[in-house]
């Protein structure tokens, strides 16, 4: 502060220099401020979008949410596996998820639930999965079953050992690897093969496909079966075994499971947005992108193994949507 | 034993036979566990670190400088001629004994997958050995030096992350009227207060701060401008700090010197932070880590400085800096392949992904870290409370006894409950109930907390049980109050206890998976919680959903990535607690 020195001379008294400091910082500051409100306004879409679900659709749909994250950095996604039936009746139908994912549709007493508690929803279809049955690659004995023997061995009083099923397989047990009854796959399962023939309790019920998968793999005489995204990623860990529905065995592919030869084990995974959170904005901007995404070969079937919608059936999926973002938002 | 085999007419004989068929079953219970685990770590660690695909000449360079330089540091600090033998002689024997050793499970058993002899000897043999020395120069005066430097440097950075990502979800506004209006004021009343000697001021301080904290909940929708979060961490945290710095130093050396070692790293830190502002990186982190680096540090340098003992231990960080450098260099300009680890700078930074060379664990970590610095307080607060009251207020006899000693037992019961119904009770209660919501963080902290607070408890009353009476009596003896002597004398002699029981059960806290799936925490977030009522996700939530991926890369890469995070996020929680727990000792 020389400015003191000579303050007669030049008229700087020490109170207008601090002054003059003082406003100066007072300015420096004003370009460091923030409003208390904190929002980040305009016409970006922004808020949560919530969904549990299926884990047979988990990973794609985690693949179309990460797409949709980077495009809109406002939207906060977030997903859980948690099984189509516990996604269900623990979280959708009491209202606290956007969206349900499900590979099999929605069961009559879910739909109840959901109704009790006032949530309205629409059913898209993702993907076509290619449900797989595996065994062991060294059980050479075995190549292809027909529905009935499949029937057989996953039935409530299941077959024991291999040769109850077809005279020329091993005398040996019959270890058996399935989805847990809180998974979409199981019930689908039952519909496809099973009825009401019920399905074993008899097995090693997981969520993970991972460990059938190793459960598989580590025993010549077991059975198992999972979600064809699973067996398209390991193809060498595990033998997937041609199925015959009286026309002949079909290998489960991505092919066979569009061109509908691949029966009855080819089945549609699903979502179901509620229609209550298609009034936001966000989300039915979210829903809009997953089923454009449902028809993209290299992410449907090259990052995640399944099945791509084909043009018509998107067509139809959008107008369904539509009408319900229509009626949300009406 | 030797009533066992009793003999009436003198000593007799006594077999030796149970004692030593004891000892060696004990010693291959203690062999197991630990190989077990250890031989789990290390092939976590090589799918982590790509280790695999590591050359040998790569691991040689770096081996000679990294490591051995590392070595030669922790010798000399030792400065113990049967020491520098004694690891030489290890060093050199393992080398050729873990190369025989391995060839020959290899030829004449089965192959070891993943596994080369010299991965073999640098687990087996370099990393017990490092880890010897490490503890032997620590306890000299150069090596303690050279470590307190690097820990102060290393844990500064850490606590700085970890405050940074705290104000992720903690509102910094209201942080920043509670400090100006509720912190500011009382601890100036009481300085005041003490300086000049008038009691009054000393306790108005309480009351004013939390008049000044209640103000401040209210003012945060009313104030319409505040300061840039940047001069908030200034104001609030980087000054404070620097000014305890300033005070710690002052007592030594003036204050001149005060100024200048608390000054010239906030002078810094405040640069850092108006460049990193500049040049978009995250300017309120990059300023805390830089003032909770550099103001320790700079304590710390001018007191070793001062004792005038160990100064070339300040070497250290330069050391393994330029092996690092060095060794990069050479493998460069060697032109060997590099491993491509899955746990690098992007794996910590970015979000999830379906590729899995893309995959990140940074939503899930600023969960964990949340979630785990809630449960801490909440956890030390209830169990601490807790066990003070049934140690030392509830009385041991009569009626009240009795129902104090059933409670003890079924709290001892509820530490057996299987965490799932822990998660079951948290959805009733605190989601459903409270309305807390399904799946955020505070849902998840509170119900890990009462997961976690039987431990606590117990382990808490084991500490203050264990204070002797005599203490207590001869407070009693002095005309203390029952406050004051559970304030002055139990507590502060029972606070190592405690905290080793909160730290054990901290570490299953962070761990736990089935309770936040029955709250319905999510499996992958693609953003950081930004508040406390944010749906969020945790490391083991993320790291369970990779393990069940069909992808053999995330199977073994990304979930390996995950899992040695986990740890050393563990190991920095449980460190800084022990180094609580260890000032907490050397106090009394």
């Amino acid at each position: 502060m020389a400015s003191s020195h000579d303050a007669d001379a030049t008229g700087i008294t020490r109170r207008k220099s601090l002054a003059a400091i003082a406003g100066a910082g007072a300015l420096g500051l004003a370009g460091c401020t923030q409003s208390g409100d904190g929002g980040d306004g305009g016409d970006e879409l922004s808020g949560p979008i919530n969904i549990a679900g299926s884990s047979t659709v988990f990973p794609l749909m985690s693949a179309v949410m990460e797409d949709f994250a980077n495009e809109h950095p406002g939207v906060d996604p977030d997903i859980s596996s948690t099984g189509s039936g516990g996604g269900f009746s623990n979280f959708f139908c009491t209202g606290d998820t956007d969206f349900n994912n499900a590979s099999r549709p929605i069961q009559p007493e879910e739909e109840e639930l959901c109704a009790e508690n006032g949530v309205e929803f629409v059913e898209l279809i993702a993907a076509t999965d290619a449900l797989t049955v595996v065994v062991n690659p060294d059980a050479d004995f075995v190549d292809s079953l027909t529905t009935e023997e499949l029937a057989q061995i996953w039935e409530a009083d299941p077959a024991q050992t291999w040769d109850e099923v077809r005279d020329e397989f091993p005398n040996e047990e019959i270890n058996r690897f399935g989805a847990a009854d809180t998974s979409g796959t199981y019930d689908y399962f039952i519909e496809a093969i099973l009825e009401e023939r019920g399905h074993t309790s008899d097995y090693q019920a997981t969520e993970q496909d991972n460990t059938i998968a190793q459960g598989v793999a580590g025993d010549q005489y077991a059975i198992g079966y999972f979600g064809f995204a699973y067996y398209s990623q390991n193809p060498d860990q595990l033998k997937a075994l041609g199925i015959d529905d009286g026309d002949g065995p079909v290998e489960p592919s991505l092919e066979t499971a569009s061109s509908g030869e691949y029966i009855p084990l080819s089945r549609p995974l699903f979502t179901y947005p509620s229609i209550e959170s298609l009034g936001e904005e966000h989300i039915a901007e979210f829903a809009r992108y997953f089923v454009e995404q449902t028809t993209n070969e290299e992410l449907v079937a090259g990052d995640v193994g399944y099945v791509p919608a084909t043009e018509e059936t998107q067509e139809e999926q959008m107008s369904i949507l539509e009408d319900a973002i229509e009626q949300a938002q009406g | 034993m030797a009533t066992d085999n009793a003999n009436a007419d003198g000593f007799g004989e006594v077999s030796r036979v149970r004692g030593i068929v004891f000892e060696y079953l004990s010693l291959g219970a203690s062999v197991f566990g630990l190989v077990a685990l250890g031989v789990l770590l290390v092939y976590v660690s090589i799918d982590a670190f790509d280790l695999a695909n590591a050359s040998p000449v790569w691991l040689l360079t770096y081996f000679l400088t990294l490591v051995v330089p590392f070595l030669a540091f922790c010798l000399y600090s030792a400065n113990d001629p049967a020491v520098t033998r004694r690891a030489l002689g290890v060093l050199g024997g393992g080398l050729v004994a873990v190369a025989a050793v391995f060839t020959a499970i290899e030829t004449l058993l089965v192959p070891i997958p993943r596994l080369n002899w010299q991965l073999a000897y640098l687990f087996v043999v370099g990393a017990p050995v490092t880890a010897y020395l490490t503890y032997v120069g620590s306890g000299e005066r150069v090596g303690a030096v050279g470590f307190g430097f690097l820990g102060r440097l290393l844990g500064g950075a850490a606590l700085g992350l970890a405050v940074g990502t705290l104000f992720l979800v903690f509102d910094s506004l209201v942080w920043f009227l509670a400090y100006t209006l509720g912190v500011v004021p009382a601890v100036a009343l009481y300085a005041f207060g003490s300086a000049r000697s008038v009691p009054q001021a000393q306790t108005a301080a309480l009351p004013a701060g939390l008049l000044g904290v209640v103000a401040a909940v209210f003012l945060r929708g009313v104030v319409p401008t505040y300061p840039s979060d940047l001069l908030i961490y200034l104001w609030t945290i980087a000054i404070p700090v620097a000014a305890a710095g300033a005070f710690a130093v002052a007592e030594r050396r003036g204050r001149t010197a005060a100024a200048v070692v608390a000054g010239v790293p906030l002078a810094l830190a405040a640069a850092g932070g108006f460049a990193a502002a500049g040049a978009g990186l995250p300017a309120p982190t990059v300023l805390l880590v830089l003032v909770l680096t550099g103001v320790p540090t700079a304590v710390y340098v001018s007191r070793v400085v001062d004792a005038g003992e160990g100064l070339v231990g300040f070497a250290l960080p330069v050391l393994l800096v330029g092996g690092v450098v060095a060794g990069a260099l050479i493998v460069e300009a060697l032109g060997v392949p590099a491993p491509d680890p899955w746990l690098d700078p992007s794996f910590l930074t970015e979000a999830p992904s379906q590729t899995p060379t893309e995959a990140g664990l940074y939503p899930a970590i600023v969960g964990s870290v949340i979630i785990i610095a809630m449960v801490a307080v909440l956890s030390f607060a209830l169990g601490v409370g807790t066990s003070v009251f049934l140690e030392e207020y509830t009385p041991g006899s009569g009626p009240l006894g009795t129902l104090t000693r059933i409670i003890q037992v079924n709290v001892a019961n509820l530490a057996a409950v299987p965490s799932v119904v822990y998660g079951l009770l948290g959805l009733g209660l605190f989601a459903n109930l409270l309305g807390l919501g399904i799946g955020t963080a505070v849902t998840a902290a509170l119900t890990l907390s009462l997961l976690i607070l039987p431990i606590t408890i117990i382990s808490a009353q084991e500490a203050i049980r264990s204070v002797p009476d005599d203490l207590r009596r001869g407070s009693d003896a002095m005309g203390a109050t029952r406050w004051q002597t559970t304030k002055n004398v139990v507590l502060p002699e029972a606070m190592p206890g405690i905290l080793t029981g909160t730290i054990l059960a901290l570490g299953r806290a962070i761990g736990e998976t089935a309770p936040l799936i029955m709250i319905g925490a999510a499996t992958t977030v693609f953003r950081a919680p930004d508040s406390l009522f944010s749906r969020f996700s945790a490391m083991p939530m993320q790291i369970y959903v990779w393990a069940g991926f069909p992808q053999a890369d995330f199977r073994y890469g990304v979930v390996a990535a995950g899992v040695i995070t986990l740890l050393i996020i563990l190991v920095g929680m449980n460190g800084t607690a022990i180094l609580l727990r260890n000032r907490a000792e050397r106090g009394n």
